[in-house]
């Protein structure tokens, strides 16, 4: 192993996941989707869930964001309990969640009108985001007279605008052609690089994972749980030349392995 | 001399004179299946087809029937200029349309506050539910006769039979329009920090509005339904009114008019909602 990481979570993190269960109770009976997840995000890491279809990543990225109660566990951000939904943990889901009768701009905005920013101090903002995700003249489009990868751009900035203490993406790329996804990895290093922001993102894709993280949690499903954890070894400023790296290749084909 | 097509080589052998082989089924342009239409040939169907009932209607007219069973085009809209001249026509479309704007407006606004409460909060829903499946399928014309004893026969009884006969309709399709909207969008406006009032207002009506709109578009004939039950048992002006009026005196010519006047109200009001609903989704318009 090229550096397996210690659980316990140092007292400066960001995200503390503790314990975590999730169970769904059906007509056919009950489903442990979840079974004691321990996760820990530092301030500034980027750290990436990685795991097959039904592993119940998603459904603990839902519950970090909020969106669904965990059946048992804890989740603190800063140390502060999560009961629901709020703009310190912003969110980017796969596609298709801008509003369709905002333009680019008004999107942006949307997290920051809600938080009663006024009108400088608003566009400001957006003018700045948009200027880091390359959108400054696509401002005024609706999100259907723009690429795939654009729009996730547009969610990523959107996400990014009312300041949250960690971002959470929720395979951001799954629905993007090859090309265009790696492009977009780049992308998010240079914005985390720019922003410094916090980032804990969900991906099936092995590469994706070693090549943008600071540390891999890998889950395996039924029920789900954390069965490896991996640290990478690149800085926040690598780039496409660390793919050739050996320590890539390796971490690459042993996360592989991992996922069966 | 198969493959090989070089280009400034010349075939050696002439193509075959009679039919040549073909691949796949050619598609007729005007009846492919789910195919599309060129404006001219819309405008060109349709002026043929609205051409195809007058030209029916004048030999019927002519041929089978009476004048005093079924009038001739002409003689209707003959029928029409003479109610246009006299009052009538203005006097009756205006007492029909009023009711109708009346008796819709408030089935449309307790429609969209209730319907879009039981499609967002399943508390509500869990409510309203037996009550809903219950009323609507008492036949509100079965309610002219209540209505009439409660309200009398001024104007009040024909707006709320109007109102009995489409709020439960209005209701449950708007419900509906209200529970499709995304998940996603309004998980997005949650992670954006949005409280339930802000999702409501912001996300949830805006995107059902084209839908509440176009529920409302296909239940103004049910409205329309609904007026003419109430004019046809007590009233003293309006369309459906003239049309019985008419029958007293055996003028066919005037009820064909009076019938002509329900479909251009129809359709004008059906094309200016068509209107508000792609102004309101720009995000549908091809």
């Amino acid at each position: 192993m090229s550096g397996v990481a210690t659980s316990a979570p140092p007292a400066t993190a960001k995200l503390v996941v503790t314990g975590v269960s999730k169970t769904f109770s059906s007509r056919r009976g009950t489903v442990d989707a979840l079974r004691d997840v321990d996760l820990h995000v530092e301030d500034g890491e980027l750290v990436c869930l990685l795991g097959a279809s039904g592993c119940g990543k998603s459904t603990l990225l839902s519950i970090i964001g909020g969106l669904e109660a965990a059946s048992s566990g804890t989740v603190l951000v800063e140390g502060e309990a999560v009961v629901g939904p709020g703009s310190d943990r912003g969110m980017v889901f796969q596609g298709y969640s801008l509003f369709p009768w905002l333009t680019v701009a008004e999107n942006v905005a949307f997290g920051l009108e809600v938080a009663g920013w006024d009108r400088a101090r608003r566009a400001a903002k957006v003018e700045d985001l948009l200027a880091i995700m390359s959108l400054t003249t696509f401002a005024d489009a609706l999100p259907r007279e723009l690429s795939g990868g654009m729009r996730q751009r547009v969610a990523i900035a959107r996400a990014l605008a009312p300041e949250p203490d960690i971002l959470l993406l929720d395979e951001p790329f799954g629905a993007l052609d090859a090309q265009t996804r790696r492009h977009l990895q780049d992308f998010l290093l240079t914005v985390w690089r720019r922003t410094r922001c916090t980032i804990l993102m969900v991906t099936h894709d092995v590469e994706e994972a070693v090549y943008l993280s600071n540390r891999v949690y890998v889950m395996a499903p039924s029920p789900g749980h954390v069965a490896e954890i991996v640290d990478v070894p690149f800085g926040p400023d690598r780039g496409p030349l660390v793919k050739r790296d050996r320590r890539f290749l390796d971490l690459r084909d042993e996360l592989g392995d991992l996922l069966g | 001399m198969i493959g090989v097509h070089d280009a400034g080589v010349v075939a050696v052998e002439p193509p075959r004179q009679k039919s040549a082989a073909t691949r796949g089924r050619a598609q007729s342009p005007l009846w492919r299946i789910g195919g599309t239409l060129d404006v001219r040939w819309r405008i060109g169907l349709g002026a043929l087809g609205v051409l195809g009932v007058v030209l029916a209607w004048q030999a019927a007219a002519t041929s089978i029937a009476s004048p005093s069973v079924l009038p001739t085009p002409a003689a209707t809209v003959a029928a029409l200029g003479a109610l246009w001249s006299d009052g009538t026509l203005a006097e009756a479309t205006v007492a029909s349309t009023q009711r109708i704007a009346i008796g819709f407006s408030i089935s449309v606004a307790v429609a969209v506050v209730v319907g879009v409460a039981i499609g967002t909060f399943v508390s509500v829903e869990g409510f309203f539910e037996a009550q809903i499946a219950f009323l609507r399928y008492i036949p509100a014309s079965a309610l002219t006769p209540v209505f009439l004893l409660w309200f009398g026969i001024g104007e009040s009884p024909k707006i709320w039979l109007i109102v009995a006969g489409t709020v439960f309709f209005n209701i449950l399709m708007m419900a509906d329009v209200a529970r499709s909207v995304p998940k996603e969008l309004i998980n997005a406006a949650y992670t954006l920090g949005a409280g339930r009032l802000t999702v409501l207002r912001r996300v949830v009506l805006r995107h059902a509005a084209p839908g509440l709109i176009d529920a409302a578009r296909v239940n103004l004939a049910a409205a329309w339904l609904m007026l003419v039950v109430a004019e046809l048992l007590a009233a003293q002006s309006g369309l459906a009114f003239e049309i019985i009026r008419a029958q007293r005196f055996r003028a066919v010519d005037d009820m064909f008019g009076l019938l002509l006047v329900f479909g251009v109200i129809g359709l004008a009001s059906d094309l200016s909602l068509r209107w508000l609903r792609n102004r309101s989704a720009p995000w549908l318009r091809a």
